[in-house]
């Protein structure tokens, strides 16, 4: 628990030491807020206007645009943490320390994961706050999107973590979480064009279906849990295996 | 304290290390000496649990050292090569997390991080980050991080590597304080620094130990030396010292327009020594030192390389 803690404070340090972190962050929410008040979200089949020209008090757009955003956010954030400490070197004075792999990873996945809990919050909360004051906002499905979003990153974060480990350097787990990450949301947004005979896995595959289940209807579905449970210990189990291996290469 | 068995790793097609075995005994600083690629930092990693070996076994402190044990990996501080230190946070940030890998709780972290900058003299960069460090400085963090949970046992892979004569004359004297209480293991490829710390030395090559003793029984073992540096007309003066009894094997150290100077692997330094003389005399050679000594460290080192070359 301990060690778990300490990879945890020790990449939350990182992050807010870093003003290339900070860039990203803000750019990141800039881009959120555009596409919610302004752009709208207009790709695949649910289309929905921006929050000015829709006029109805809902965080529809900003909910859809979050599985999308994310794509490239939770890589760029995640890509170094294995990749990188490879690349300083850091990793192998890491492993000699008498922990275990399983903490470090989840120190890794807790750090990264409230790091993009803490900016859809900052992102959600103001939209939130800016909506209910122009119009009667149902809390109870932000809530619920809200809480999707959040499992939804949980699996991003994984996918992230899991490219850094897989791949030699930073710029190819970057690239990797991305197409992962855009293939599985793909999946979702242009089913329609897929073969009928994959409809229906892609369907279940994609992480977007199980998110918009809760952040478009308030509804958390024990289906859309087991879904995102079962991505989020796969990648982890998959992340801790490969860098057990590592002693033994 | 340290015990290593048979250790064979392989990487690929490459054997880095065939066979090893070794012994280091409680407060004793040990040299591990070898030429690049000899198996050194291979060894180093899978005593500090951060390699698997393919066969034989590792002990550290009577406890044998396995990657799955992590518990294992405790009774041991490792500095690997090159220093890998975390450059992105600052000097405490560090080695707070350190202790926090080691198990320590708050009040055994403060105290620890107390003593180890202090040991290390670093009171005065504590709040710095480390990237923005000199290199000896950095190298000092490394070797607090290795301090840190007070292991009894410490590993160090090339501490004074790349450093300059100050720093590196620091880090000697710290390294021979630690071996008054500490196992110390040290990769080197600077000679002077086994001179100055250690008490044993094992030399690896190709994977194997090729010697280990401590320096002085190491330089008994080997045939002592004559160094000769004379004026000589004719150019058959290395076969001519060859062919004096009691002489091993000659080696030109220098020559200029008009001195040359050989060194002579002897049985018998002073007989050999009368002999050049009687030589000198003899070919109407003008001798201009001639020297009797004992073989160093250096000469032991450059002769197991070279003769399982």
């Amino acid at each position: 628990m301990n060690a778990t803690v300490g990879v945890l404070r020790r990449e939350l340090l990182i992050f807010l030491g870093a003003p290339v972190a900070w860039v990203l962050a803000v750019v990141y929410l800039a881009t959120l807020m555009t596409g919610f008040f302004v752009v709208g979200f207009p790709v695949g089949d649910l289309r929905l206007p921006g929050f000015w020209s829709g006029g109805y008090a809902a965080l529809d757009a900003l909910f859809a645009w979050i599985p999308l955003s994310l794509c490239l956010f939770v890589p760029a954030l995640t890509m170094s943490s294995w990749a990188g400490e490879r690349r300083l070197g850091t990793d192998e004075l890491l492993f000699t320390h008498p922990v275990s792999i399983v903490s470090l990873v989840v120190g890794k996945f807790l750090a990264h994961w409230a790091i993009v809990v803490g900016l859809l919050g900052a992102a959600i909360v103001p939209a939130a706050i800016a909506v209910r004051s122009l119009g009667a906002l149902d809390l109870g499905v932000v809530g619920a999107g809200f809480f999707g979003a959040v499992l939804l990153a949980a699996s991003f974060v994984c996918v992230g973590q899991l490219a850094s480990c897989l791949v030699a350097d930073e710029l190819a787990a970057f690239l990797v979480a991305s197409l992962l990450l855009f293939a599985l949301v793909g999946l979702g947004l242009f089913v329609r064009v897929l073969p009928p005979a994959i409809v229906e896995v892609a369907w279940y595959a994609s992480p977007v279906v199980h998110y918009v289940e809760t952040a478009v209807r308030g509804v958390i579905d024990v289906r859309d849990l087991v879904y995102f449970g079962t991505l989020f210990a796969a990648a982890l189990t998959l992340e801790v295996l490969w860098l057990e291996g590592r002693r033994w290469r | 304290m340290i015990r290593v068995d048979s250790l064979h790793k392989t990487f690929r097609d490459v054997r880095a290390v065939d066979g090893v075995s070794f012994e280091v005994a409680a407060r004793t600083v040990c040299a591990f000496l070898g030429p690049n690629g000899a198996g050194k930092s291979t060894t180093m990693r899978i005593l500090a649990g951060d390699l698997a070996a393919d066969a034989g076994s590792v002990e550290v402190a009577g406890r044998r050292v396995t990657p799955d044990d992590p518990g294992s990996r405790a009774q041991l501080g490792y500095l690997p090569e090159n220093t890998p230190v975390d450059r992105r946070l600052s000097v405490v940030d560090y080695l707070d997390f350190v202790g926090r890998l080691r198990g320590l709780d708050r009040a055994g972290r403060r105290a620890a991080v107390e003593r180890v900058l202090g040991l290390c003299s670093l009171e005065d960069r504590a709040r710095q980050r480390i990237g923005e460090l000199s290199k000896g400085y950095r190298q000092r963090v490394g070797l607090a991080q290795a301090l840190l949970a007070d292991p009894p046992v410490l590993v160090l892979d090339e501490p004074t590597s790349g450093l300059d004569p100050a720093e590196i004359a620091r880090i000697r004297a710290l390294v021979v304080e630690l071996g008054r209480t500490k196992t110390v293991l040290l990769s080197t490829h600077v000679l002077a620094d086994v001179q100055d710390t250690a008490t044993h030395v094992v030399m690896l090559r190709a994977g194997r130990v090729v010697a280990a003793g401590s320096p002085l029984d190491l330089a008994d073992e080997e045939a002592p030396e004559v160094l000769v540096t004379l004026i000589a007309p004719t150019p058959d003066v290395e076969q001519r010292l060859l062919a004096l009894a009691g002489v091993e094997r000659v080696s030109r150290r220098g020559a200029d327009a008009r001195r040359q100077s050989f060194a002579l692997e002897v049985d018998d330094r002073e007989r050999v020594a009368g002999l050049v003389l009687d030589l000198a005399r003899e070919a109407d050679w003008r001798v201009f030192e001639l020297v009797q000594r004992r073989v160093g460290l250096e000469d032991v080192f450059l002769r197991r390389m070279e003769s399982r070359a």
